[in-house]
């Protein structure tokens, strides 16, 4: 991690600021740093330092409190203006201020008793420094016995600097050496005083978007398919132009690009030569030179190896042409700007000459120095007195001691106890909520009322949790959102397939909606309007842009200005209208082409789709999967999720993740298309599961942005399941509106005060809102994995942080076959996500892609900052925002012998873990203990919490909060008669309506 | 004074008077360190864009059912000095012109501010833009009802000032603080270039009354009232400053600069009202260009140029933003040939539709890889990329060269910065110089080892200008 932060020139934690105040908002306790310490310095702890004690307690002083580095040129301004030599700092406790002043006055009486009563040669101890003297005088020393306790104060901090100061002027401690490879680029900054980097990247980025443009602008880059270095030259050599200054003898270089036998990598090697770069420094020049546009290069690579579809494709090797046209450019630049400053004409011999001239970094200053141990000074309650006492031995061990400990080594424990404290708190509460759960009446091992299978995201905890406590009676499971259904899909009014399973997947099936069998004809009038509706829009988009198109259109553009308007004063209602014109052209009723006549699978028409066996399988493993393999309810819907907003170039981020960014719902209908089949039901009794014939299922679709909720295929359900149908509808309706409900406490522009109705309205219109930079929150302050029946954290308060895998270990295998299966998708998806959203978080700028508001589309591949910049990678600072960065938890029930194997057997997993990018901890729900993995064993953990709070429903718990919220156990609320419910029912629809 | 002249008076001063208080509250409560809330500003705003467009509006229903064409609102005179003809005088017009123009200016701020409303929620600087929207709303509405060239000024100024304060919104970033300062550069040239013309027309017709050019005065039938060589002198002048304004040849190359801002600064200032208001000044003055055919030529030159250009520009850019900001230099370009050719009605109407259009399409803008997809699904295949045919007659060597006129921007840039840029640093280094010569001179020091001196000096200098490239 650290490494990666030097190399991309990014952070690796967050800033000491932002734990401080984590710190101060109790997010980290002081119990926390204290035994990540220890942990830290094991056997160290005792080791003294000085005569201030051990190096354990000189660390938690530096870490509990902020060490504001301050440059020289800041500490004259601090010295001489704030109250920094007036007043202790707040945070220091009395008793120590007390104490230290005390002490202090005590030791100065002493020595002016000493002179006015004898010589001074007759008091062998410490003499005052002459800087306290004259300080003394300074400060009205005749009045001393008169002086108030400000006065004291004030000196006693004075007196605290001086010996600092004249502490460390003993010790003369050698600064730490500077390194001394420093980049090219920093030199060149330094040196010549001018970033060639912008230069060059101010050519580069332009032709990138030209080269990579997927059909954006509608002139194409000439001699595309050249590649990139021959498309560059045969641009950049054309007659008849202007060219910036420093590029006007790139010429040669061009030409010989242009010469049929130019090979990239001898391109680069001659450039090499030419700089004068030595083969040891050749790698981390060229990484150097590659990450300067780390995100067009990254682009090209990605494009070049890893994307089948796209629409203009380019060639191999891009990304070593684009490498030789860059250090060809660079080359050029330097020689051009080097010439004035050092006058020789040589890109080598003005890089030997810039790193001859490089002068020394500046070090640390004694009064820098000085600074830092004044304020330890002030927090260990150390006097001037024992200061003064300590030897330039002791003073230089002081200093390496505390230079030793760097700020990237506290940011370290501080973000180690940051995460410790949640895990702690998560830990306890899934320990204590286990308990309470077994020892509850075991009414849960009834056969439920319905069943709800959702995705494994994080977003759906709080949808289960709602949907849980509208319906006690209901049961609820999940599994990766792709259901096992991995395949390209195209849906009925969609252009092409695309992959609807997790990314590491590679789908062999391919799946297309079309419209019923007798529809046929209304859906293919229906789809010749939309494409007619379609060519005319485009052809607006377009033409907007050009010459005469743009006359035309901009002379009727008056008209654009209502639907403008009202889109952004009114968004829903909108929507709304929108909606009901789109009738007009949306596709009729549809089903899913979803059974393959031929052998093989493949994308034209016969081989489309599943046989029965593998659909078998399909059904097969999920049901095991969400451990639900006998007492079938006689309804279980599955919910796909996925998620629609305007305004939002990261569309596909905000979608179900199992699904490599695409929506889910179709999954979730293939699925139940599948399970009900009776040829498949057949297959999978062979299995050993059998399906009562009056059991169905379902397929649904959640969009966690509005929280809207769509069935599929409810054609097929028989009447005699119409009624219990219309109850989970209805229960469905009411778990939105708390679930959109709970959701809005996190908006700021959202009331407190909203009712759960009035919040669904609220999360639909963000949906449509064009300008609503946070459609909703994503995956942010996801932290938690649970993986395990859901009997033991059914009803536990997880504030939507916690992605909630099912697993029973009764139905799986003693080799823990089903638990591989899910762990090889749980840990790396669920692990990625969590790292996505730590990094982007800790340096936003660096790994994340800043603030979306200037973003900029650029080439239909990425977003650019403002009007030209690298593509940018991660996440937004609006996605981020309420993020908490640490490493994502897992509990998983399961034994300490079946986890170790799984881990050391499966290599994604064993790289996941040990690498330590995620936690891992397990459960024993039958005695609710819990054992943390730690470095390859597993520790016991001590709960150390006794109780969580228990509340009515999640409602009373979150209600009036904005800010991250702890654990509860919310009661189990008795199960409520019908009538009552259908009551509410009527209630809720009447609202809705 | 009659009831209408004091009806319309009351409703003039609302107009001006709303813009500028909303600045007045939003820049005296930053400035003493009170903040308001996000709800409070936009409250303010919404409200002030309310009390400008709804007299707006009253006043000219006024208008249609009296039948009067022109109110003038008079506030006098507030600096004169007799000896040299000038005076500044502070006179606002409601006549056909300005008033669309003003409605469009209100709508597309009020849209522009409900967006940014939630757009820029939680952000660091959400009262800091509405503090450069509150200027550029004033200046859009001093600007659009000037009666004269004064007036003119200072709300062009404030427009300037704003609009380069919001592409540099990002100040923590380095590239929206440079773009900035070369919008702001370019601005200064071309405002330069209207003060002078401000003070000619003061030579002229010892005043800077719009009218006093013109004859008859009311827009559109004017007739100039000054002779074919001053108006040429004039209308070059006043030319150079709209094509700074509105970016047309050789300025054009701040426009994709100017899409640093947030989307929505970028939508109004440069896809709507900004980029328009050079050709506004065009159109108000249009009976001057008559008075010239010289100037007339120019005029119309400047335009086609501008929109062929701006249209291979905007074919080759890769990029939303900058596409849509040369598609929107394109049909400015066309716009001044309309007012060069007197289709005066014509180009309101242009101005108006183009403005509403373009700060549509600026806004989707992030939406773009959605609204792609949706018509790709519309349309049922992909969207295949038809490579442009309109240059295809064209010899392949000039293809190649429109393409690559249009992918460095026209040159502009790097022409401005060698011979406009390079001139004047090159003559500042040389005064420096000699400067150093003379205090070298009179201290009597001996002359030290120049070579060292000079190229320190000359690294950091032209290294400025040529950042800002």
């Amino acid at each position: 991690m650290i490494e990666g932060g030097r190399r991309f020139g990014c952070e690796p934690y967050l800033s000491e600021e932002r734990y401080h105040e984590e710190l101060l908002r109790g997010r980290i306790s002081r119990e926390d740093l204290r035994e990540v310490l220890m942990a830290d310095l094991q056997d160290d702890t005792d080791k003294l330092v000085a005569s201030f004690g051990t190096r354990y307690t000189l660390r938690l002083s530096m870490l509990q409190t902020e060490l504001q580095p301050m440059p020289e040129s800041g500490l004259s301004w601090v010295l001489a203006e704030s109250e920094l030599l007036k007043r202790f700092r707040d945070e220091v406790p009395t008793p120590y201020r007390e104490k230290t002043i005390t002490q202090t006055r005590g030791w100065v009486m002493r020595h002016l008793e000493s002179i006015t009563t004898d010589t001074a040669s007759s008091n062998p101890a410490s003499p005052l420094p002459a800087p306290l003297q004259d300080r003394l005088k300074a400060a009205g020393e005749s009045q001393i016995h008169r002086w108030s306790d400000q006065q004291w104060e004030a000196f006693t901090l004075h007196a605290l600097w001086e010996t600092c100061q004249l502490g460390v002027e003993t010790a003369e401690v050698q600064p730490p050496k500077a390194e001394s490879n420093d980049s090219l680029h920093r030199l060149m900054l330094s040196e010549l005083g001018m970033d060639l980097n912008t230069k060059i990247d101010d050519v580069l980025i332009r032709f990138c978007g030209c080269f990579l443009d997927q059909g954006f602008a509608d002139w194409t880059l000439p001699e595309r398919e050249n590649g990139f270095a021959k498309a560059f030259a045969g641009l950049y050599l054309g007659r008849w132009s202007i060219r910036a200054d420093w590029m006007k003898h790139v010429d040669a270089s061009l030409h010989e690009v242009q010469s049929s036998d130019w090979d990239a990598i001898q391109s680069i090697e001659q450039s090499l030569e030419r700089l004068g770069i030595s083969d040891n420094d050749c790698e981390s020049f060229l990484s150097e030179c590659l990450l300067s546009l780390r995100g067009w290069a990254g682009m090209i690579w990605q494009m070049e190896t890893n994307s089948p579809f796209l629409a203009n494709p380019i060639p191999e090797g891009s990304l070593n042409e684009y490498l030789a046209v860059r250090l060809i450019l660079l080359a050029h630049a330097i020689e051009h700007f080097g010439k004035a400053k050092f006058n020789i004409g040589t890109a080598s011999a003005i890089l030997r000459l810039a790193l001859k001239s490089a002068d020394v970094r500046s070090t640390p200053s004694t009064r820098s120095r000085t600074h830092t141990i004044f304020q330890l000074a002030q927090l260990g309650g150390w006097t001037p007195e024992q200061m003064l006492n300590m030897s330039a031995a002791q003073w230089r061990c002081l200093i390496t001691e505390i230079e030793s400990f760097t700020s990237l080594d506290r940011r370290r424990l501080l973000h180690a106890a940051y995460e410790r404290h949640y895990a702690n708190q998560a830990l306890d509460a899934i320990s204590i909520h286990s308990r309470r759960r077994r020892e509850l009446p075991a009414n849960s091992r009834r056969r439920p009322a319905y069943a709800a299978i959702f995705c494994i995201d994080d977003r759906e905890e709080s949808f289960r949790r709602h949907l849980e406590e509208v319906a006690p009676d209901c049961r609820t499971a999940s599994a990766a959102g792709f259901f096992a259904v991995a395949m390209y899909y195209q849906g009925a009014d969609h252009a092409s397939f695309r992959p609807l399973c997790p990314a590491i997947v590679k789908p062999q099936h391919y799946v297309r909606e079309e419209p019923l069998f007798s529809s046929m004809a209304a859906g293919e009038r229906r789809a010749v309007r939309r494409r007619r509706l379609g060519w005319f829009a485009h052809q607006v988009h377009q033409n907007s842009r050009t010459l005469i198109g743009g006359w035309v259109t901009g002379l009727f553009g008056a008209i654009a200005t209502v639907p403008m308007v009202a889109r952004i004063l009114a968004p829903r209602l909108t929507s709304q209208i929108r909606e009901s014109m789109g009738n007009l052209v949306r596709p009729p009723a549809t089903e899913l082409h979803l059974e393959r006549l031929a052998e093989a699978p493949g994308s034209d028409a016969e081989s489309m789709g599943y046989s029965l066996d593998e659909m078998s399988q399909i059904v097969v493993r999920i049901l095991q999967d969400i451990g639900m393999v006998d007492a079938f309810p006689p309804i279980i819907v599955f919910f796909g999720h996925g998620s629609g907003s305007l305004n939002n170039p990261h569309e596909s981020a905000y979608n179900c993740g199992a699904c490599s960014g695409g929506r889910g719902g179709p999954n979730a209908r293939a699925f139940a298309v599948m399970a009900n089949d009776p040829r498949v039901r057949r297959r999978v009794a062979e299995q050993g599961i059998k399906l009562p014939d009056e059991v169905r299922f379902v397929g649904a679709y959640h969009n966690t942005c509005n929280d809207d909720v769509d069935y599929y295929d409810l054609d097929l359900l028989p009447r005699s399941l119409r009624e219990l149908f219309r109850r989970i509808e209805s229960d469905v309706i009411e778990t939105r509106a708390r679930n959109a409900h709970e959701r809005a406490r996190r908006f700021e522009s959202a009331p407190l005060d909203l009712t759960p109705h009035e919040a669904l309205e609220h999360v639909e219109e963000r949906a449509e809102d064009l300008s609503q930079a946070r459609p909703e929150y994503n995956h942010a302050t996801n932290a938690l994995v649970t993986v395990g029946r859901r009997d033991w954290s059914r009803g536990l308060f997880m504030d939507r942080r916690a992605f909630v895998t099912e697993y029973d270990p009764a139905v799986d295998d003693e080799n823990g076959h089903i638990l591989t299966r899910i762990l090889q998708a749980a840990i790396p998806v669920c692990g990625g996500i969590s790292l996505e959203y730590y990094f982007s978080t800790v340096d936003v700028e660096g790994y994340g892609c800043g603030s979306k508001l200037p973003h900029n589309v650029a080439s239909m591949v990425g977003v650019m900052t403002g009007a030209a910049s690298d593509l940018r990678p991660g996440l937004s600072q609006q996605m981020v925002e309420i993020h908490e960065p640490m490493r994502i938890l897992f509990v998983i029930e399961t034994t300490p012998e079946m986890l170790q194997r799984i881990v050391s057997e499966n290599e994604g997993i064993r790289r996941m873990v040990e690498g330590n990018w995620v936690q891992l901890a397990i459960l024993d729900p039958s005695t609710s203990t819990v054992q943390r993995y730690i470095n390859g064993h597993f520790e016991p953990h001590v709960v150390a919490d006794r109780e969580i709070p228990t509340v009515q429903s999640s409602m009373h718990w979150y209600r009036g909060q904005r800010d991250h919220l702890g654990f509860a156990t919310v009661q189990e609320p008795e199960i409520k008669t019908p009538v009552s419910s259908s009551e509410s029912d009527a209630n809720t629809s009447e609202v809705l309506v | 004074m009659n009831t209408l002249d004091i009806f319309f008076h009351v409703l003039g001063t609302a107009v001006v008077a709303s813009p500028v208080l909303l600045l007045a509250v939003m820049g005296l409560t930053l400035l003493f360190n009170r903040p308001l809330s996000e709800t409070a500003t936009v409250r303010l705003t919404q409200t002030s864009v309310l009390l400008s467009l709804i007299p707006a509006i009253a006043i000219l229903i006024t208008m249609l059912a009296t039948g009067i064409r022109n109110v003038p609102i008079e506030f006098g005179n507030w600096v004169t000095i007799p000896e040299q003809a000038f005076h500044f005088h502070l006179k606002f017009t409601f006549d056909r012109l300005s008033i669309p123009f003003l409605m469009l200016s209100c709508v597309l701020c009020g849209v522009v501010g409900e967006f940014t409303r939630r757009y820029l929620h939680r952000e660091q600087g959400f009262a800091r833009f509405f503090l450069f929207y509150a200027i550029f709303y004033c200046g859009m509405v001093l600007s659009s009802l000037a009666g004269t060239i004064e007036t003119l000024f200072v709300g062009w100024e404030m427009v300037g000032l704003s609009s380069a304060l919001l592409i540099a919104y990002f100040h923590e970033r380095e590239n929206p603080v440079r773009n900035g300062q070369r919008v702001w550069t370019i601005y200064r040239l071309s405002d330069a270039a209207l003060l002078i013309a401000a003070i000619t027309m003061h030579h002229m017709v010892g005043e800077g009354d719009f009218g006093g050019l013109m004859n008859s005065g009311i827009w559109p039938e004017g007739t100039a009232a000054v002779t074919s060589s001053q108006a040429l002198l004039v209308g070059t002048l006043l030319l150079i400053g709209a094509a700074g304004k509105s970016a047309l040849f050789p300025f054009s190359g701040w426009l994709p600069r100017a899409m640093e801002g947030p989307t929505p600064s970028s939508a109004i200032f440069y896809g709507a009202l900004s980029v328009h208001l050079g050709a506004y000044l065009l159109l108000r003055l249009s009976p001057l260009l008559e008075a010239s055919l010289a100037l007339q030529m120019m005029v119309l030159s400047l335009g086609s140029i501008s929109a062929i250009g701006g249209a291979l520009m905007s074919r080759v850019q890769t990029d939303v933003k900058t596409s849509l900001a040369y598609a929107s230099l394109t049909q400015v370009g066309i716009i001044v040939v309309e007012i060069g050719l007197g289709l005066r009605y014509l180009a309101l109407i242009h101005i108006m539709g183009h403005a509403t259009l373009r700060t549509m399409q600026l806004l989707r803008a992030p939406t773009l890889l959605r609204d792609y997809n949706d018509l790709e699904n519309k349309i049922g295949s992909r969207l295949q990329q038809q490579s442009w045919s309109g240059v295809g007659w064209l010899p392949k060597p000039i293809q190649r060269w429109c393409y690559r006129f249009g992918f460095d921007r026209g040159f502009m840039d790097i022409a401005l910065d060698r011979w406009i840029a390079g001139q004047f640093v090159g003559c500042f280094l040389a005064c420096n110089r000699m400067e150093e010569r003379i205090t070298r001179f009179l201290s009597r020091e001996p002359e030290p080892n120049v070579d060292s001196d000079e190229s320190g000096f000359d690294d950091s200098t032209p290294q400025d200008i040529s950042t800002a490239a």
